[in-house]
Order: structure tokens, then sequence, then C-alpha cells
């Protein structure tokens, strides 16, 4: 069916056809007033980007996709796919629609209108072009795979065994992945995570964080599926793709991938996992197994960035709502990196590909997802990982005018959420030194156990400068007076009741022990006569209170609040028995931790040596020490960190603890690490040493 | 437990799809005036030879058929968690009344329906028998019933509303006449039934 296209050619068009721009189309037609003009279609996975030059005074644009056959006669309905409005985007200079919810591979006809205030303009000359098929050469192995959602034409999701089969697929075919369980859900679902590194990834989780991870988790709501379809194919992509970004990605770093840690939600289509438990408001709490899971991943690969994938049903929202870690008891560093992240790489590349970034709520702000420290975007701000909330739009809204077919929305909203991961990757990439610095900073800001606490309350999200999205921000959230404590303890300490006592908030009324969830966090814990102590000079300061104050909104247990126990100046020698707790102190001679005393000491200044020989604890942060340090035989964690030592440091032999924390520190003298076990790690937080590293610390 | 047998769901995955792909390819050959499927959702709904066309579910038992109609997900998922589908299976003829996932997100707060899906069982399983009638009935079958009994025992009216029926006062079918192994499938837009309407109370869903 052919369109009658207006013959009428005014003569002040005529003369401006003469110095009309390129038309990337083959018409020999003058440019009509207000007709849009440069119109352009670049294919990607699952989009197509349509770009072309504004038009003066336009309201908005209205972007019409017709399929045609291969000599690009129409063979179905023009339809409006695409409205573009200017809150799209943060320039309207190029104005771009990431066009989605097509079957990838078929071909079609594409054409842009302005329109003023209502008043159509006449249509920009057509482009026309065959969008991609989906990935991979049907000829090779691995690149031929294909998931459920894909071969039934998003009819379907894949179903749980289905993404078995398709997971142990992608293993097998690639030397760039091991498939890793990392837990079981509540009624036995395995938990699956790709790791995927060129030529291959690490062998063992701290070889895997001694490159940086990122982590994507793709499906915790069981309703929200569409992001975990994207993940798929993003898993099939990078295990086989011979293409130079994708090797240059995966040689400096390692992708870990959850598509499914809520698998029992994902089968029964329910937003909580099996037994009503919204897992996105537990990741502090870990009362589920699901949840737990991911946290000890977290513990044991230590990825440096992160992506939630959710899906969100505010019909006005943009394509792609984003919300950095609000908490304010997140470091600054990785708020401010967060936020970076989202304004300065995904805002502005999606200005580029035509997809509607914003910040989460847009245009309805939204009452929920704020300062919560169970929600993982939080959990992870407090664990110094840089990373977004990801949300897809449900529904297609005024801007999708074409998704009353299910199929159509399903597509977009998974090759939105496929866009955004390899977005993410490639900030990652990018910005991989400043990601590191945030964190090593926030890490030693942490460790410093320095300013008040806040139990909830967020960081304000500035609004974005108009045009987008001027008009909507995130709800300011500020901290109610009785969220605050501005005088922190140096630590809590738990009863043995309270450490090890059975509980009865998990499946089926039984949950794990504090004991166990403090370890799945990797926290490190002091054994005292009378009890267990949590200092808080260790990388998550922030999240210990949430869980163990009484003053909390969601905490585990009630613990003791313990103050410092010296703050002031002490000159001579210091013997340190029992739990003792300098903060902001100043020691003028040898610091001699006893057997079975525990030291804790932040902002401190000690001039003189510091010798720890078959203690229960140390923890040395943000500190300085003038003279050796030494650590033997402690029985118990150790930890130093953000200290500079001007004299040697020895740590050895100390067990009883997990790897001892050696990170961030300054040292003029021979750092040696022997017999501890296990061995010492940096946290990827790199120590300056100004002179030998040798023995386990060598690396360090 | 769960047992993983990759290969053999692979193999499943494989010939299910291409049954129901290439099923659609039969066309309208088979023999008598069968209706094919009416109603304003039609179009965005899998069709011709599509993945989950209305051809390739003719033969399908309810359970396979309700997993390939897009706009069921939820009825879906309550059929399973309701353990009513063997029973259904085993009836000689059955109407599903089949409210799609918008009449779902239109009744039920979130928090009500997974609260439903996964404790209150019972109540799940009353709601779900208020949608299907023990005996196989077309859409003219249904207008010219003027009403049916569902199979928790309510009587509703059939009306004629346009070409489409409506159920009760409200509930319209939006596309009707899907042929299955053991009877039919109508989508409709709206919950039947009388429990509560929560839509709104609540957590709000976001995050």
């Amino acid at each position: 069916m052919k369109r009658r296209r207006s013959t009428v050619i005014a003569l002040s068009a005529l003369l401006a056809a003469s110095f009309a721009p390129f038309v990337s189309s083959t018409s020999a037609f003058a440019a009509e007033p207000n007709q849009v003009s440069n119109l352009s279609v670049n294919q990607a996975d699952g989009f197509a980007t349509v770009a072309w030059t504004p038009v003066e005074g336009a309201t908005d644009y209205q972007i019409e996709r017709t399929a045609v056959d291969a000599a690009n006669a129409p063979s179905g309905n023009p339809t409006i796919v695409g409205v573009w409005r200017p809150n799209r985007q943060i320039n309207n200079e190029k104005p771009t629609f990431a066009d989605s919810g097509f079957n990838p591979g078929d071909r079609f006809e594409w054409r842009v209108r302005a329109r003023i205030g209502t008043a159509e303009q006449p249509y920009s000359t057509p482009v026309f072009g065959a969008t991609r098929e989906p990935w991979g050469d049907l000829n090779t192995a691995g690149q031929n795979l294909r998931t459920q959602w894909e071969t039934t034409h998003a009819a379907q999701f894949t179903t749980d065994v289905n993404e078995y089969a398709y997971t142990a697929a992608v293993d097998e075919g690639s030397d760039r992945v091991r498939v890793v369980e990392i837990g079981r859900t509540v009624l036995g679902r395995p938990i699956n995570m790709f790791v995927i590194g060129y030529p291959t990834p690490p062998a063992t989780a701290a070889a895997v964080a001694a490159t940086s991870p990122l982590a994507v988790n793709c499906n915790v709501h069981g309703n929200e599926p569409g992001d975990r379809e994207g993940c798929l194919i993003m898993a099939r992509q990078l295990a086989f793709s011979n293409d130079a970004r994708t090797l240059d990605l995966l040689k400096g770093t390692t992708v870990l991938i959850v598509p499914t840690i809520n698998g029992d939600g994902r089968a029964a289509n329910t937003r909580g996992n099996s037994t009503g438990q919204d897992l996105n408001r537990d990741y502090s709490l870990i009362r589920q197994p699901e949840t737990a899971a991911y946290v000890r991943m977290l513990r044991d690969y230590r990825p440096v960035a992160g992506y939630d994938g959710h899906e969100y049903g505010n019909s006005q929202a943009g394509d792609l709502p984003m919300l950095p870690p609000r908490h304010q008891n997140v470091p600054q560093q990785i708020f401010d990196e967060s936020l970076d992240m989202i304004e300065n790489h995904m805002y502005v590349e999606g200005a580029q590909d035509g997809w509607w970034a914003c910040p989460y709520g847009c245009a309805n702000g939204s009452g929920v997802g704020l300062s919560e420290e169970t929600i993982l975007r939080n959990t992870l701000g407090l664990k110094n990982t840089v990373n977004s909330l990801l949300e897809l739009r449900s529904s297609g809204g005024a801007t999708r005018p074409d998704e009353g077919n299910t199929a159509n929305n399903r597509r977009r909203k998974t090759f939105s959420a496929l866009w955004t991961f390899n977005q993410f990757m490639d900030y990652h990439h990018a910005q991989l030194g400043d990601i590191k610095k945030a964190r090593g900073e926030a890490i030693e800001f942490q460790v410093g156990n320095t300013g008040r606490l806040v139990f909830r309350g967020s960081r304000v999200v500035p609004l974005h400068p108009a045009p987008h999205p001027g008009e909507a921000g995130p709800r300011e959230d500020l901290p109610t007076p009785d969220m605050i404590l501005d005088n922190a303890p140096c630590a809590y300490k738990l009863t043995e009741a309270q450490y090890n006592g059975a509980r009865t908030d998990g499946p089926g009324d039984v949950g794990a022990t504090v004991a166990e969830r403090i370890a799945a966090h990797g926290w490190k814990v002091v054994k005292v006569a009378d009890g267990y102590i949590v200092p808080l000079a260790q990388p998550e300061r922030g999240l210990i209170p949430l869980l163990l104050d009484a003053q909390a909104e969601e905490e585990w247990v009630d613990g003791e609040r313990v103050y410092p126990t010296f703050t002031g100046k002490h000159n001579g020698p210091l013997t340190i028995s029992g739990f003792a707790c300098l903060a902001g102190a100043t020691v003028n001679g040898p610091v001699n931790v006893r057997p079975g005393a525990t030291l804790v000491a932040t902002n401190t200044t000690i001039s003189g040596p510091v010798n720890a020989a078959n203690s229960a604890g140390v923890f040395l942060g943000d500190s300085t020490v003038r003279g050796p340090l030494q650590v033997a035989n402690t029985n118990g964690p150790v930890t130093v960190i953000g200290t500079k030592v001007s004299g040697p440091v020895n740590l050895a032999n100390n067990t009883g603890g997990a790897a001892p924390y050696v990170a961030g520190n300054s040292v003029s003298g021979p750092l040696s690490c022997s017999g501890n076990s296990p061995a010492p790690t940096n946290l990827e937080v790199r120590n300056s040493v100004n002179g030998p590293k040798t023995g386990q610390c060598a690396t360090l | 437990m769960w047992t993983v047998s990759p290969r053999r769901a692979a193999l499943a995955l494989t010939a299910g799809a291409a049954l129901l792909v290439t099923a659609g390819c039969t066309g309208s050959a088979e023999g008598n005036a069968e209706a094919s499927v009416q109603g304003p959702l039609c179009d965005a709904l899998p069709s011709g030879t599509e993945p989950g066309n209305p051809t390739a579910l003719a033969t399908e038992p309810v359970d396979s058929a309700l997993s390939w109609i897009t706009v069921l997900t939820t009825f879906e998922g309550a059929m399973r968690a309701s353990d009513l589908l063997p029973e259904l299976k085993g009836k000689p003829g059955i109407t599903v009344l089949a409210p799609s996932d918008d009449a779902f997100a239109a009744k039920f707060s979130g928090e009500n329906l997974d609260q439903m899906m996964i404790k209150d069982k019972d109540t799940l399983r009353t709601l779900l028998r208020a949608h299907v009638v023990d005996r196989s009935l077309s859409l003219r079958d249904l207008l010219d019933a003027g009403s049916v009994t569902t199979l928790d025992g309510r009587t509703v009216q059939v009306t004629a509303a346009d070409s489409m029926a409506r159920i009760g006062t409200e509930a319209r079918t939006v596309c009707a006449d899907y042929r299955i192994a053991n009877g039919r499938i109508h989508v409709i837009n709206h919950v039947l039934g009388n429990l509560r309407t929560t839509v709104g109370e609540g957590a709000d869903p976001g995050h």
C-alpha cells in the first residue's frame, strides 16, 4: 500500500532546499517546511537507533515503522512505535530514539515527523533497513545457542530447566566461562553464577577478586523477568564473541553474572521467594538462603561495581530508571562514583543510542527504595561497591505506543536491559582507575570510624539540569533526628545467646545464627571472655550498626554499644590487657598487647613500637605508628588498614580469624608476613611500601 | 529436591518449540466451520505462524496452552500454584475464562497476590474455580446459553456486548475461542468471583 506524499512545496521551501543538508535516503525531494531531515537508523542488538535533525519549534516527534519485504514493499501496516519528547535526553540538539520491540531480524521502513503542538508536520523521507538477527552465527557452535525466550519470539520466558540447560551449554562450550553454584534456593533450585574472563577466568574466588570484577544481578523479583533474559543473551555474547571490544573487556577483568537468584519466585511468578519474602528487602538481614548466598559471593569475589535488575510499573517513568546507593552511611566516594556512572555515562550514552535513562521514580517520584539498607543497591554501597539499581519500565506508556502486543513489550524491556549491562561493562572498563580509587578511599574512610552514624536517611540526589530530567527527581528523605547517632561507638558486644542463639526469622521459622550471618558478610569478630565484640574499625563500618544497634530500623539483635576506652594523650608505655579501644588518641611510647587482649585503634598516633603476641584481636585503622609493628600468633582477627607505619611491619602466625587485612597502608620499612592462616589480603587496595615486601605479603 | 538433566531439557525445548511453530502452517484446512480467535486483543497476541499462535494450541493440554497465551502469566502461575491443573486436564470438556495480567493487576495488590499464591491456596483455588466451566463452550455457545455455572458453584449471566460476551456485570471477553485439547480458553478483562479488590494497598512494588 503506497502512501501519498504531499506534493505541495512552498516557494520558500524550494529556495531553502538548495541549502538543505544531506538527506540519508535516496529521495530527490526538496525538504518541505518542518519536515524532519537527515533521518538515520543504526542497528544494534534488539534495537535500532533512529536519529534525525531537529525541526525548529517541534514539541515532540513521532517515529513510525512499517514492516517491508526484501524489495522494500510494505508487508504490514505503518505503526507509530515511538514518541520522542525533550525530557528523554540530556541534549536536544541531536534527537535519538531507540526503537525496540520488533522481532530481531525483520526488515522495516522508518519515518519520523515532528509535531508542533498537536499539528502533525510532514514525515521525513523513509529509511529502510534489516534489523539485526539474534546474536550468534547459526553455523558456529556456542554462538548458535538460543534461549527459550528467543526461540519462542518472547512468547515464553526461559524456564528454570531450560535456563540450566542453556547455562550448561555455555559453560561447556567456552573456555572463558566457568559456572559456579553460589547457593541454593529454599526449594533447592541452584543459584548459578557465570564467571567469565579471557582467555579463561582465574581459578579461585580470591584470584577473581584480584581482577576487580563487576557483578550483574539479573532477577530478584520473580515477576520481573525482563533483565534475566538480557543477561542470558549477554552471557552467550561474552562467551563466544570474538570482536575486539569483548576480548578487550574480558582481558581486563572478570564478569560475574547471576541470572536467577530467586529461581523459586521466577518459576511461580511471585515477587517474593517461596516463603513470600521480598528478597530485595533482605540483603542486610540475610534471613533467606538466596540473599545469604549472594552476600557470601560478594565477600569472596569482591566485585568493585554492580548492577541490580528489576522492572517497575510507573508508566510515566523513563525507559530505564536508575538510582545510586543513597544511604548516608555509604561513603561519599561510592555515592559520587555511582552517580557519575549514571549521569555521566548512562545519560550520555542514552542520549547517543536513544534510550531514556532517568532518575528512579522519574516523573512521579517514588516513596520507596530510598535508604533501606535491606535493598541491594544500598547494601552494595555500604560494602564499598559502586553500583546502581536498574528498572525496566513495565508498560510502553505514552512514548512507546505499540506495546499492547506483549511480545513487543517484553523485547523492548529485555534489549534495554542488555544495552544497560553492556554500557555498565564499558563504564567499568573505562573508569576502573577511578572506581578502584573511590573504593580504596571508601574502605579507608570506613575503618577510621569517624563521623556520625545514620540508621536510615538518604543523600540528596541533586536535580539534573533540564531538559532531562529536570522536572522530577528522587525524594529527599533526609534522616530524622531519631535516626542519627552523632557519637559512634567503637564496637558492639554481643552475648553468647545473641551471637550463637537459635533464630526463627528464616524459612520454616528457622533462621541462621547471627554468627553465621556475620561470617557471611565477612565481618571480623573478637571472642572475649563474656561475649563477642564486633569493632567498627573495618570496611563495613556503616552496615554493622544497622544490624546490631537497638536504634536501627531492622536489626538482628540489640548489641551493647562499646565506647572508646581511651581518647587522650598517654606518655610512656601502654600495656593492653582486656579490651582497649583507642580513638583519636596519642601514645608517646610503646604499645604492648598482652596475650588474650584486644587492641582497636583508630585515628591514633603511637610513637613507639606496637607489639601484639597471642592477642585476641588487633584492629588498626587510619592510624600512625612511629616504630615497628609486630603482630604474631593472634588467636583472632587482624586488620591493619589505612595506617602509616615508619618501621618494619611483621605479621606472623596469625590464625583463628579469617584472612588478616593489610590494605591501603603506607609503610617505610619492610613488610613481611609468614605463617598466617589464611594468608593476608589487601582487599585489592594496595599498600605503599618503601622497602621489601616478603612472604605472604609480597604482592600486597 | 532438584535434579538437573540438561540434555533432556534441551531436547524437549527444541522439539516443543518446533512443534508449536510448524503446527501453525496447517491453516484453516480442518474442514468444518471452526471459528478462529476473535476479539480486540487477539492482534496483540501470537498469531499466524508465530510461536503460540491459536492453531498451534488447538491440540495442547490446558497447562501448556495457558503458558503460550502471553497475557496470562498471572493466571497461569496461579493455576500451577493451585494444583488444579491435573483435575482440569482430566475433564472431558472445559471452558476457561482467563483474566489477563492487566485484569489481575487492576484487582489485587502485589502483596495480596503473592499471599494467595504462597500461603492461602484455598482462597486461590476458589478464585480459580470461579473461572472454569465444566464443559466446552465456544463464544457462540456462551452467548446462546445466557448463563453459566462455574466450578465454584456460582452462576453468572452471559450477555452480548458488541461481538464479544459480557460475563457477569463487568468482565468481557477480549480474545475468545482459543481451542485447546479438551475445550476452550477465552481471555477476559476482569477477574470474576467475589474476592475483595485490594489494588493499591500494601507496599509500593518499586525496587
